[in-house]
């Protein structure tokens, strides 16, 4: 008892590494929300959120966009729109956030069939896999009707993986080749934009419509834009209200969102090399592995070898008495997730909590 | 010629007050789906003790807080809800708990007062032995107050009476509370007794009470635990939600107490509207913030153009039919903006010009 009295006394720091969904808004931010110019978004139009909304389409290279709660909402939004028709198929990675962390929703509630295809360990999914996949039309006695693909760029659970201009635009052709919309989970899609170093709208061309996370990576309190052609839109909008996302004065956190838009894109570069620092580091501490030539954006994977004496759980519990704070991802497996708000420093601190936990050694800093 | 705008279109314009942008600006975060924010869990917990029930949770919508509270006590495939012909779950909410959520509605007539017989609610539940046609009856809806027929109350009687029926036949209740605030206000009830036999009540923060965003739903931990999860499924889930909370705290300290107000100056309106030679209020029957009013046959105008030469003083209301009109009071009317809308309606319809000369 008395050790952990004194071990709780040693936490002076907290580096929160779970995600970067984890971002605190900036003073610019609050002052935005503050003085943010507000409407009834519902009755008529809140002139903040139409501003973000204007803003996004353009920088995405689309018609319209349309601002919501969460990217899940996006992304039931964009699938639900694009199958409206019962009956209705999707094709997507068997380890995309839409099939693993959203609940099903799209089944649950939108009465849409999922088809999964393997995801690669760089996030893509076979082509010709892909094509195996969608149902023949011919077969429409005992199949649903494959209507849209999904995929997911920077894919997650492949450790923030980018996929390629050359792979969405072949991707998308094989959707146009067989009448099928293209649709991206691009949650982090700007993470991925500044990593392959192309405009984000030249990324997403190829897609019908997009899902884009302003709450993570860029840092704003809350909230996702899907964008899409102006059809696409104005059903997005009903669906929207359906689903009780239809929002009153939202221009307060549109205003955030705006801030986060003009300010931290231009942060996500240094997030990546933060990454690449601290998976460097890790990879050199006995007992641990981490695929550093992977790590291509904000997201670490880290594996525990075998003769490491710990299990990811009691890792992770003894980093979080140093007030470091990571993600389980199975029993041997730890994901960790860089954002702005984490500095070169704590990075270092992250690294010497981990050395210690794990061969009790002090660094050289004496930590 | 414009120079005011007096919106009466709905209690959901209200605009954030200065106190609210400032509680907004300051409020403490955190990620409330990864952990809990602090600030939407002081929103909760004092909703929650305000209602007299176990939990709350905040959702950016009464549609998503009604949309919630139905398939959560629907959660089983096959089941059937009954609520009002008139109800905004069945009118104004896209079908949702049907196109979404698979549970079919059983309508029973509102009355003219907003509630629905006792009898036909009961003859409307599904008997257990006919389960092989029938889709099986596990929740009761009610509204109150009652927005189509007029902001109408429905007592803690009428409410007390209709969950008895429901505990009787094994259901739940679950109260459409967008207005339950001006309820309790005008039947001078403490809003926990008004809803003390509700399993669930949806609340609106967003329109009389001011804040810029958001309903919170209230019912028993468990039912909380697993709206928790329909929210984020929905797509609710939200960040850093503190900051819309800390609004919606503020709209509960501060603007619980002008309802009254509202309610005083819909009466006046009411009554000045009714005077109005080609147009009809039913002045009783306006109990809370919100009026209808319609034109008579003998009145030149129809609703729509009446509506657009209003528009034209800036004064902007709702039109709810060829010859029906709704208006709702908010705190940012003031008492000078009802002289005015009744000055506007007098010149509109008559041409004739008030003592005031406008």
């Amino acid at each position: 008892m008395v050790a952990e009295k004194q071990h709780s006394k040693m936490v002076t720091r907290t580096v929160d590494l779970r995600s970067d969904t984890v971002t605190k808004p900036t003073e610019a931010m609050r002052a935005a929300m503050a003085n943010a110019e507000v409407d009834d978004d519902v009755l008529g139009y809140d002139p903040t959120a139409s501003r973000l909304e204007t803003e996004m389409a353009k920088i995405m290279g689309k018609e319209a966009a349309l601002f919501v709660p969460s990217g899940t909402m996006g992304n039931l939004i964009s699938v639900l729109v694009h199958c409206d028709i019962r009956g209705s198929e999707v094709i997507l990675g068997h380890n995309s956030h839409i099939h693993i962390y959203e609940n099903g929703g799209i089944s649950t509630l939108g009465g849409v069939h999922p088809r999964t295809v393997p995801n690669n360990k760089d996030g893509t999914m076979d082509i010709n896999l892909i094509e195996a996949a969608i149902r023949d039309p011919r077969g429409g006695l005992v199949y649903p009707t494959t209507r849209l693909i999904c995929l997911e760029n920077s894919q997650a659970n492949c450790g923030g993986r980018c996929l390629s201009v050359e792979y969405t635009d072949r991707v998308g052709e094989l959707a146009k080749k067989h009448g099928l919309k293209l649709h991206i989970d691009g949650a982090r899609i700007f993470n991925a934009a500044v990593a392959l170093g192309v405009p984000v709208h030249r990324l997403v061309q190829a897609a019908d419509s997009v899902s884009v996370c302003l709450s993570k990576g860029l840092g704003a309190p809350v909230g996702s834009v899907i964008v899409g052609s102006k059809s696409f839109i104005a059903k997005a909008r009903i669906l929207r209200k359906t689903l009780g996302g239809g929002m009153r004065q939202v221009g307060i956190l549109c205003a955030a969102a705006l801030v986060a838009l003009q300010e931290n894109v231009g942060k996500l570069e240094d997030d990546h090399k933060k990454a690449k620092t601290l998976a460097e580091g890790l990879n050199q501490i006995k007992g641990l592995r981490v695929d550093v030539a992977a790590v291509e954006t904000n997201i670490i994977y880290l594996d525990m070898l075998d003769d490491s004496k710990f299990t990811a759980e009691n890792l992770s519990k003894s980093l979080e008495q140093h007030g470091v704070l990571v993600m389980l991802e199975g029993p041997f497996s730890i994901r960790i997730v860089l954002h702005h708000q984490i500095s070169a420093s704590d990075v270092q601190y992250t690294l010497s909590c981990f050395q210690q936990a794990l061969t009790g050694v002090q660094d050289e800093n004496g930590n």
